[in-house]
């Protein structure tokens, strides 16, 4: 079956459909909402569109014939029949202020993303497998068995050097009888050297598998990634098991100190990345022992912890990482759940609190390389930013919390079956209704349903400009022993028996975190002299969850009161560059230039950051001529 | 050659507070003090005219407080009559406004009921005709039933009442703008959080002219720069046209010196630093001559003799210097 790419304007969003997809169900793959009332059948005449390029099948319907001889056709009707271009009418659509800039995750966006992630770059995966047909030895043809087989090897690669661990020579000779001479060799290449890393019988080149992971403060997550054919096999994601021992990056490093506490972090964070091999083993039926390399981005902290890395000296005066180029080290020395002589990858940190993960968010969006001028914003536990273009990079990390990855909520979690990602409330009745992901039973709030929360508090003056309630007559609006809180969903709606609320407490968290990431880009504006509208575009990453509710995050101050065009939601970019560097080995050496090229900003440094954290901690901001498009 | 001065104009002004209200206007009072209305920095007449002078507001508690008997002394005779404490400040000590504290009403302090504290707020106001400035006994809960009790009691008299925070702003609002008072926006050293208890009262719809703040003040020697900053940073604020910023400043000076070890030590402990007496009030006198610089409109104050200082050197800093 036929496959289109179908791109929407002005949003500038291409998804990827199957043939038989209407222009309306793709649509409705960008994330973009379509104003509908006759189930699609042709008959209501409001989801008109106008196609601007590309072959399409019109089924027609009833459409007004103004929009007819202007070009529209109905979305719901229309079918394209190569790839398109869509414009899509303000008239058509169901609410712009829910415009989804992106979504992510396994909605049809994905598809174009992994498409683009490779773009200008070659697939040369740092870890490859090839098939080999070995001349068997004779009397005369004597040479030795790994002789024979680099030999071979060497009409494969363009390195001189080819080495072999012990435990792969000790079997070679017996792999190699009982494989009839007919191998797949599975080789890492780095530094100049091809560094074997199995030997099995047959061609086993398609079950050859790498993984991306990202080391979040709060959250990993894991791509498995077919090294033959680059696609995704598979996604996991957790919360990092080091959490138990501090919700940042400072108390974990404090705990570090203690007696076992750098072991008892190590071994926590290579827990937490076994767990999730084990689960995406599991589920795509494959061996651990065909995971053949881990490319890994993350922080600093995480980066030295995940090695075993003492991080001490990084939170003391002068704060200076143990090292921040990392070197390649096999699984076996990280004790991962994997072929033990895999090797595991990681990104070069910059500077002791900008890490690997901002790296590899800049490698895979090409910020460096595009002449606009560009602000990425990674909202995570430690909420990261560059700004620049191909020109210059400069870069800032500001302590954001865990509570948009759901940490730190009282009913936070991360974006998983059952988290509500999208919320109403009626501004009479403040009776609440809930749109959850995958549309499970309410378990929780992910970290746009949060967004979400705290703007639809403050539109219907539950709470003030400071997150306090406001005493209104609600059942809904209770004390606790710690304070107010507002139930959000009745205990016998949900899927975990009690009532799901947001707590004063959980609300001043929230504006503590939004109001460090908008104090973040503040400082780094003034930083380099530059005014806000000089930004031509702003890529938001991270983990909230499908959505990022882009009018409700600029309503809220997490985000600039700029055009929504200017805005990209590209996820996580942590993994996604994770992968890329898998796929490329040109890529990877990219992130080591990058890395070199950005300048780094400590915050920490002056009064300025703080004194934009104190005016931030306002909804949306103490200057409220900041956000003009926000009313008041 | 004649030197020519430079000049800057403000884009905007502070905006005038009046507290008090005469019988025509529907209260009890013989005059109103209106502060704020200064359009220019401190004192520079040359840029834009500063409308009132500074005032001075002196003291008085509702029970005896634990002052240093080099300033209780002065008040010796009347400190358990709050009415007639409040007409020696006045009539002897000159002091432009009454600052009411309502101490007694803490539960640590006696926990006077909300009618006691009417009783003394109306026995002040009998006593003196100059307008009042009622501050509560900085008990979230009390001063919310104290001061709303007394903003009631008081409707009509267009006083200042204190002290609305940002955890705690809602109640006394409401009540100066039903009993139309003036409020008192106390802020903890902060620019943005003085502007944002601005926004949040504005937001309940009490007019910015009946806001005064209180950015909060380190006394000399306790971080009086830092304050200096702050208040100057509000007053530049206001007069580049920020609204939020731009409310007359009250600055509790006597307060803020008389906690200080300078403003207590006695002659005996420290004979080198000379005069015990003479010592607090020259501390009181110089915090309060540099914080008149940073724009303070109305200055809390306790010892008779230094508000005798400070009213003359505001009387010299009054005179316009023409250039």
């Amino acid at each position: 079956m036929s496959k289109f790419a179908v791109t929407f304007f002005p949003e500038n969003i291409t998804v990827e459909v199957e043939e038989g997809v209407s222009i309306k169900q793709a649509a409705a793959l960008a994330g973009i909402e379509l104003k509908s009332t006759c189930g699609e059948v042709g008959t209501c005449g409001r989801c008109a569109v106008k196609v601007i390029g590309g072959d399409i099948k019109n089924l027609g319907g009833n459409l007004s014939s103004r929009l007819r001889n202007s070009g529209h056709v109905l979305a719901c009707r229309t079918f394209p029949e190569s790839d398109i271009k869509v414009e899509i009418p303000a008239e058509s659509r169901l609410d712009e202020h829910q415009v989804l800039v992106s979504t992510s995750r396994e909605k049809g966006i994905l598809v174009e993303r992994e498409l683009d992630l490779l773009e200008g770059y070659d697939f040369d995966p740092i870890c490859r497998s090839v098939y080999l047909e070995l001349p068997p030895p004779t009397i005369t043809e004597n040479a030795s068995d790994l002789t024979r087989l680099t030999a071979e090897l060497r009409k494969h690669l363009e390195h001189k050097e080819i080495r072999i661990p012990l435990s792969v020579l000790r079997n070679l000779a017996v792999t190699l009888r009982e494989a009839d001479w007919k191998v797949s060799v599975t080789l890492a290449c780095f530094n100049g050297s091809a560094h074997i890393v199995s030997i099995e019988a047959g061609d086993t080149t398609s079950d050859q598998y790498g993984l991306a992971v990202d080391i979040g403060t709060t959250t990993v997550v894991a791509y498995l990634l077919n090294l033959k054919t680059g696609s995704v096999v598979g996604k996991a994601g957790t919360y990092n098991k080091q959490a138990r021992f501090g919700d940042d990056v400072i108390s974990r490093m404090i705990y570090a100190n203690e007696p076992n506490g750098l072991e008892d972090l190590h071994k926590a964070v290579i827990g937490t990345v076994n767990e999730l091999i084990d689960k995406l083993v599991k589920e795509h039926k494959i061996k651990s022992s065909n995971i053949q390399t881990v490319m890994s981005a993350g922080n600093s902290v995480m980066a030295h912890l995940f090695l075993g890395l003492t991080p001490k000296y990084i939170r003391l005066d002068p704060y200076i990482p143990t090292a921040a180029d990392l070197p390649p080290v096999t699984a076996r020395d990280l004790g991962l759940a994997i072929n033990p002589e895999a090797w595991v990858f990681s990104f070069s940190a910059l500077a002791s609190y900008v890490g690997g993960d901002i790296v590899s968010g800049v490698l895979c969006t090409r910020m460096s390389e595009a002449d606009e001028m560009t602000l990425f914003i990674d909202i995570g536990t430690n909420g990261e930013m560059v700004l620049g273009n191909r020109d210059f990079l400069v870069t800032c990390a500001c302590s954001a919390g865990p509570a948009f990855e759901g940490g730190g909520i009282t009913f936070g979690m991360r974006a998983m079956k059952g988290a509500i990602e999208r919320l109403s409330i009626d501004p009479e009745t403040y009776e609440v209704s809930v749109e959850t992901v995958a549309n499970g039973k309410p378990v929780g709030i992910c970290g746009s349903g949060l967004i979400d929360c705290i703007a639809k508090l403050r539109d219907v003056g539950l709470i003030d400009r400071t997150g306090q309630f406001q005493p209104v007559s609600s059942d809904r609006l209770r004390q606790n022993e710690e304070g107010p809180e507002f139930v959000l969903v009745w205990g016998k709606d949900t899927g975990v028996g009690k009532d799901i609320v947001i707590t004063e407490a959980d609300i001043k968290n929230l504006i503590r975190s939004k109001g460090a990431v908008y104090a973040g880009i503040r400082s780094l504006l003034q930083m380099v002299s530059m005014d806000m509208e000089a930004i031509d575009k702003i890529l938001i990453a991270g983990g909230f969850g499908n959505y990022l509710n882009l009018s409700d995050a600029i309503s809220i101050g997490l985000l600039p009161d700029l055009p929504v065009e200017k805005y990209e939601f590209v996820g996580n970019t942590s993994v996604k560059g994770a992968q890329l560097a898998l796929l490329s080995r040109q890529a990877y050496q990219d992130a080591v230039e990058i890395g070199r090229k950005m300048t780094y900003i400590e915050l920490s440094v002056g009064t300025t950051f703080m004194d934009e954290f104190v005016s931030a901690l306002f909804l949306p901001h103490t200057d409220l001529s900041l956000f003009p498009s926000v009313p008041a | 050659m004649a030197v020519e001065i430079l000049k800057e104009k403000s884009r905007a002004s502070v905006p005038e507070v009046t507290i008090g209200a005469t019988k025509e206007q529907g209260g009890t009072r013989t005059h109103t003090i209106t502060v704020g209305g200064d359009a220019a920095l401190p004192f520079h007449h040359f840029e834009g005219e500063i409308k009132h002078r500074p005032v001075v507001a002196l003291e008085v508690n509702d029970i005896v407080p634990e002052w240093n008997e080099n300033l209780l002394k002065y008040y010796r005779d009347v400190v358990d009559n709050p009415g007639q404490w409040a007409k020696k400040c006045v009539e002897e000590y000159g002091a432009d406004l009454v600052y009411l504290k309502l101490d007694g009403a803490h539960p640590d302090n006696g926990n006077k009921s909300p009618e006691e504290c009417v009783a003394v707020v109306k026995d002040v106001l009998a006593s003196v005709g100059v307008p009042l400035i009622v501050v509560g006994c900085d008990d979230e809960e009390k001063d919310n039933e104290v001061l709303v009790a007394v903003a009631e009691a008081t409707s009509g008299e267009n006083l200042l009442f204190g002290n609305a925070e940002q955890t705690n702003y809602k109640s006394l609002t409401a009540a100066c703008m039903v009993h139309k008072h003036n409020i008192i926006a106390r802020s903890p050293l902060d620019i943005n959080i003085c502007k944002q208890l601005n926004i949040l009262i504005s937001e309940m719809n009490l007019p910015l002219n009946r806001i005064v703040i209180d950015p909060t003040i380190g006394g000399l020697g306790y971080g009086i720069e830092y304050a200096y900053s702050i208040l100057e940073r509000a007053r530049l604020g206001a007069l580049q046209g920020d609204k939020m910023l731009s409310m007359p400043i009250i600055a509790t000076v006597g307060y803020e010196s008389w906690r200080t070890k300078e403003a207590n030590l006695s002659t005996e402990e420290n004979p080198s630093w000379g005069d015990a007496e003479e010592r607090g009030i020259l501390w009181e006198t110089t915090c309060a001559t540099a914080l008149l610089q940073s724009g303070v409109n109305i200055l809390l104050m306790r010892h008779p003799k230094s508000v005798q200082l400070v009213k003359k050197h505001i009387d010299q800093l009054m005179v316009p210097n023409d250039y």
